[in-house]
């Protein structure tokens, strides 16, 4: 008979206490996934996010993050034109940001607004419709969650009004805006209602009608990934009025804010391992225990030491393989429900995950289990090789 | 309408500090946040310079206080600072003049801030009211969100533990085997034995929780030292209340005893000389 075969057999004869353990294994291997995944998946999605549409580098006011504040940096005109003239730089463009409000009927919804440049935009994908020319000061773009609440298809007219005075009850400054497509915004959190219009539409919407020149955001897309930090480190010396960040830089912070989960997915998975180990462990000391006799009685015969080492180490991998192949599929289906709790943070875009089903999450939690399982066996293993062969022969036959 | 108080409250911004500079008669009073001021080593009566961008740090600020905000547990993760300006000199400061970002509204006693706030929506225009209350439930959405969450990991949690509960109680109780094969074989009775496992059991899942509760103590004090300090707040991140102890307790000696009776009984059916070996 093999070791595998042996193994088995020697488990089956079990089958409530080998039931108990796997599944004791599964829920922990599961646990680990889900915590592998949480740990590595919370920084990879913020970046695959930021990197949507291919821009790298994110210019904000001095002090700020992108879109944290209503703080807005001025000249954007000048500093776009002489971020497209850099040889180094593919696109670049600016983003205003602001809140406004759509007539429906009667009534007033509240709006997001973005003010963006087409030729250079990073925040949003066509669904439906077509897209903004860069001279379209008639045109406006909806998310579905606007075009839900306004009423309104692509080819209708919609009326947005900005800034609104209370002391004269009337509205600072209104437009007639024709919906030429239905997009989806990539920052957006879901039903976010959000709407965009050419930035100079956007600007005198923001501004109340006031000539003005200003931006949230300008998003830089540089010709080489490899030369991004030294393109960064550049913009800083060149625009030291604004903040520059890279996508490195932003999901550096955004740990920072994360950071709460990762340290808990830290701890869970080390409890998860313990746990693992203590469950192995248990299980094959008491099986070695009671299996003093038989181990006796093979030595006897000649079977050698490493051979009844090796057989208890193959108890302790057949457990943890079939554990974590029942805990992998747990893992996932888990994930998917945590994922559904965490990504319903107020604020956090729709697009972003916080358990992200990788191969190399997946590879990490079945090695780290394997070893960690393999280990648990090294203790009934010692265990196995030192029982005195005549002494326990001698107390059976009593 | 009972409206007793009507005042702005809040005009925030990004301001930026910098260095500490000579005193002048135009200065603008300024209570500073105790980490702010640590980091900058500003104390009463220093002043500095502030201002909205990085070229226009003109205007004068003296420390008058320094003050410890509330703990928000919305707010650790950002670890922005602060500081709080008269309205006037941060208008000034802004250049922008008689404008505020909401008003603070004191009701007189009786008067139902969701109706208030629903007859202000209704009558005025530009501005939004909502109730203390609302306004507290949407900014608790976060909290809430972290807490489903530890809900869920509890959950997920309380299933491994009791399998792993049930598991051990299980080995606990087949390791008495031979134990209970002599007590049969010398005329014990079944149910005797089974109480008698079934106390062990017992006696081990009520020693085991009393030993867990003491070590989820020890867990909750250190995490809270270890995000206090890391947070530099005052803020209770594990909390472990006499609820939560019972429910940790009862849920482990009822799955201990059951265990243990399912092993126990399982025990006492088989034949004494199978337990003996010899079967």
């Amino acid at each position: 008979m093999s070791g595998l075969n042996w193994a088995v057999q020697n488990l089956i004869r079990q089958r409530l206490r080998t039931l108990l353990a796997v599944s004791g294994i599964a829920i922990s291997a599961a646990m680990l996934l889900d915590m592998v995944m949480l740990s590595g998946g919370i920084e990879k999605s913020f970046a695959e996010l930021l990197l949507a549409k291919g821009y790298q580098i994110r210019l904000t006011p001095k002090g700020t993050l992108p879109f944290d504040t209503e703080a807005t940096l001025d000249r954007a005109g000048s500093v776009v034109g002489r971020l497209r003239r850099d040889t180094a730089i593919e696109s670049a463009g600016a983003v205003l940001g602001t809140s406004l409000y759509g007539r429906s009927r009667d009534s007033l919804v509240t709006l997001v607004g973005y003010g963006i440049q087409p030729e250079a935009q990073g925040i949003y994908q066509m669904q439906r419709g077509r897209d903004l020319t860069p001279d379209d000061t008639l045109g406006v773009l909806l998310s579905p969650a606007v075009a839900g609440l306004l009423g309104a298809g692509v080819g209708d007219t919609v009326s947005l009004v900005g800034r609104l005075d209370p002391q004269v009850a009337a509205a600072g400054v209104s437009r007639r805006l024709v919906v030429r497509g239905i997009v989806r915004w990539v920052y957006d959190y879901r039903g976010q209602p959000s709407v965009g219009t050419i930035l100079p539409v956007m600007q005198a919407l923001a501004s109340g009608g006031r000539p003005d020149d200003t931006a949230s955001l300008l998003l830089v897309k540089v010709r080489n990934d490899a030369a991004v930090p030294a393109v960064a480190d550049r913009l800083r010396k060149e625009f030291p009025r604004l903040e520059v960040y890279s996508v490195a830089d932003l999901v550096r912070f955004f740990k920072q804010r994360l950071v709460y989960f990762r340290q808990l997915s830290y701890i869970l998975a080390t409890m998860s391992l313990i746990v693992t180990v203590l469950l192995i462990t248990t299980l094959l000391t008491i099986t070695v225990n009671e299996r003093l006799g038989e181990i006796a009685t093979l030595r006897a015969i000649g079977i050698a030491r490493s051979t009844v080492v090796r057989q208890v180490f193959i108890e302790g991998t057949v457990l943890t393989v079939v554990g974590a192949a029942l805990g992998i599929v747990l893992g996932l289906a888990t994930a998917r429900y945590l994922d559904s709790i965490l990504t319903s943070f107020p604020g956090l875009p729709a697009a972003f995950s916080f358990f992200v089903p990788r191969q190399e999450s997946l590879v990490t939690a079945g090695l780290v289990l394997m070893v960690t399982g393999s280990l648990a066996g090294l203790y009934p293993a010692w265990l196995a090789t030192r029982a005195p062969i005549a002494a326990t022969l001698r107390s059976e036959a009593t | 309408m009972g409206i007793h108080a009507w005042r702005p409250r809040v005009f925030a911004a990004v301001l930026l500090i910098i260095g500490a500079g000579p005193a002048r008669a135009q200065v603008a009073e300024v209570a500073v946040e105790r980490r702010l001021a640590e980091e900058l080593g500003l104390s009463i009566g220093d002043t500095f310079r502030i201002g909205p961008a990085v070229d226009s740090i003109t205007k004068l600020g003296l420390v008058t206080a320094i003050y410890e905000p509330r703990p928000d547990p919305a707010e650790i993760a950002k670890r922005e600072r602060h500081v709080r300006l008269h309205l006037p000199d941060l208008a000034a400061l802004l250049g922008a003049p008689d404008r505020v970002d909401r008003y603070g509204v004191g009701l007189r006693p009786g008067v139902s801030p969701d109706t208030a706030a629903a007859a202000l929506n209704r009558s005025a225009f530009g501005y939004r009211a909502y109730s203390s209350r609302a306004i507290a439930s949407e900014s608790s959405q976060t909290l809430l969100v972290v807490s489903r969450f530890h809900r869920a990991i509890a959950v997920i949690t309380i299933v491994a533990s009791a399998v792993f509960l049930l598991c051990i109680m299980l080995l606990k109780v087949e390791e008495r085997r031979m134990d209970a094969a002599v007590m049969r074989f010398v005329g014990v009775r079944r149910r005797t034995i089974f109480g008698a496992l079934l106390l062990e059991a017992a006696l081990i899942a009520a020693f085991g929780s009393v030993a867990g509760s003491g070590l989820a103590y020890l867990a909750g004090a250190a995490t809270n030292a270890y995000y206090r300090r890391f947070f530099d707040t005052g803020l209770t991140f594990s909390l472990i209340t006499p609820t939560i102890v019972l429910f940790s307790v009862g849920l482990s000696l009822a799955l201990g005893i059951v265990a243990g009776a399912v092993a126990a009984w399982r025990l006492v059916h088989t034949r004494p000389l199978v337990l003996w070996g010899r079967g």
